[in-house]
């Protein structure tokens, strides 16, 4: 997977290491203000009131 | 020994440039392989490959998932907590503070709105920097702003049962050290009138033989006792700290674990109980706090209650 993704970035080395990072950048992105907003209220860690 | 003649250079012979498209050919390849060449990926080669690479994700995403919870939700909980605190400000800055009432616990009722801060919390043990502003309403969207007010319960410096809820894990953790508060510990709640005295009731270890504790003699213990010796049986499982199921609402009841029973509001203690998840990281239990009423002040310029100097 990963070997793919480095194969199929275009341009030279210098070009693919700003693109790999500004991919990682966004995936992070969206888990941090997408992702994990949408699945911690389904998960069991930080549950405070009484029922 | 003379030296040996050296062999005569054949005539550089030059051989005429080809088009090297033999190299990509696979008989090339299989009859030099190259050492560090790895064998050509198979099916059940890509497949492992790409099964390890997708774990290392996951790992990583739930790595990233902690750090999410931990420390990147305190960060959006501290702007919002910020802006909650700047409204309620800018709000009592604005209104024309009325004078309190001759009996300073015989307030009118504030006008709560859900989601929006309406008084300030302090807790003198936990350090001068632990104040938040506390909301009214307990969902998510409410918590994640700071600790908040159980609609339907008394209000500050009300006879009955203050209950607030608080993260104690992320989303600023209001309620992270819970747990060592210890009895007579000071609470304090600041309205936009008063300031209301709370201290943790004695715990349950505690309860036999308060008169004897040397603890109960100290200043800050004034005006805390079991309270199943000055109030009666109803209050006999109220103590400073409990821990309960999640189920157990009961424990914000006006009498905490008294349901059923109709008490007069002028027979009920004035209580503050804090609620958070127990233990930490984990939803399985709750972890409670009783406290009660010890003291109030009218709010006047620069005057500060003492219990907010106690370490």
């Amino acid at each position: 997977m990963y070997g793919w993704i480095w194969a199929h970035l275009p341009g030279p080395l210098y070009l693919r290491v700003i693109e790999a990072v500004v991919l990682v950048l966004g995936i992070v992105a969206l888990l941090m203000f997408v992702v994990f907003p949408w699945a911690e209220p389904k998960l069991p860690f930080n549950n405070v009131t009484t029922e | 020994m003379p030296p040996r003649p050296r062999p005569v250079d054949p005539p550089t012979e030059v051989i005429a440039r080809v088009e090297d498209d033999h190299y990509d050919d696979d008989e090339y390849y299989d009859e030099e392989p190259a050492k560090d060449e790895l064998p050509p990926d198979s099916l059940g080669r890509k497949a492992v490959r790409g099964f390890g690479e997708a774990l290392i994700t996951m790992g990583l995403v739930v790595l990233l998932f902690v750090v999410y919870e931990v420390y990147v939700t305190d960060l959006l909980s501290a702007g919002k907590q910020e802006d909650a605190t700047a409204a309620l400000d800018s709000e009592w800055n604005s209104d024309v503070v009325t004078p309190p009432p001759a009996d300073p616990n015989r307030q009118s009722k504030l006008n709560l709105i859900e989601g929006k801060a309406f008084a300030k919390m302090y807790i003198p043990v936990f350090g001068n920097d632990w104040k938040f502003s506390v909301v009214e309403g307990t969902t998510d969207k409410h918590l994640e702003i700071g600790p908040g007010h159980y609609k339907d319960t008394a209000q500050p410096g009300e006879a009955g049962n203050f209950s607030i809820a608080g993260h104690r894990v992320g989303k600023g953790a209001p309620f992270n050290d819970l747990d060592l508060l210890e009895s007579c510990n000071s609470i304090v709640v600041q309205t936009q009138t008063q300031w209301f005295v709370y201290r943790v009731l004695p715990m349950s270890s505690e309860v036999s033989g308060w008169a004897s504790n040397p603890k109960s003699k100290e200043a800050a213990c004034a005006g805390v006792a079991p309270l199943s010796t000055t109030l009666g049986d109803a209050y006999a499982k109220t103590v400073g700290q409990e821990i309960v199921v999640p189920t157990q609402g009961e424990v914000i009841a006006p009498i905490p674990h008294q349901v059923g029973t109709t008490v007069p509001a002028d027979k009920q203690a004035r209580l503050l109980t804090l609620t958070t998840c127990h233990p930490r990281f984990s939803d399985k239990q709750r972890l409670i706090v009783h406290a009660i009423e010890t003291k109030s002040y009218p709010v006047a310029d620069g005057f500060v209650p003492p219990e907010m100097t106690e370490a």
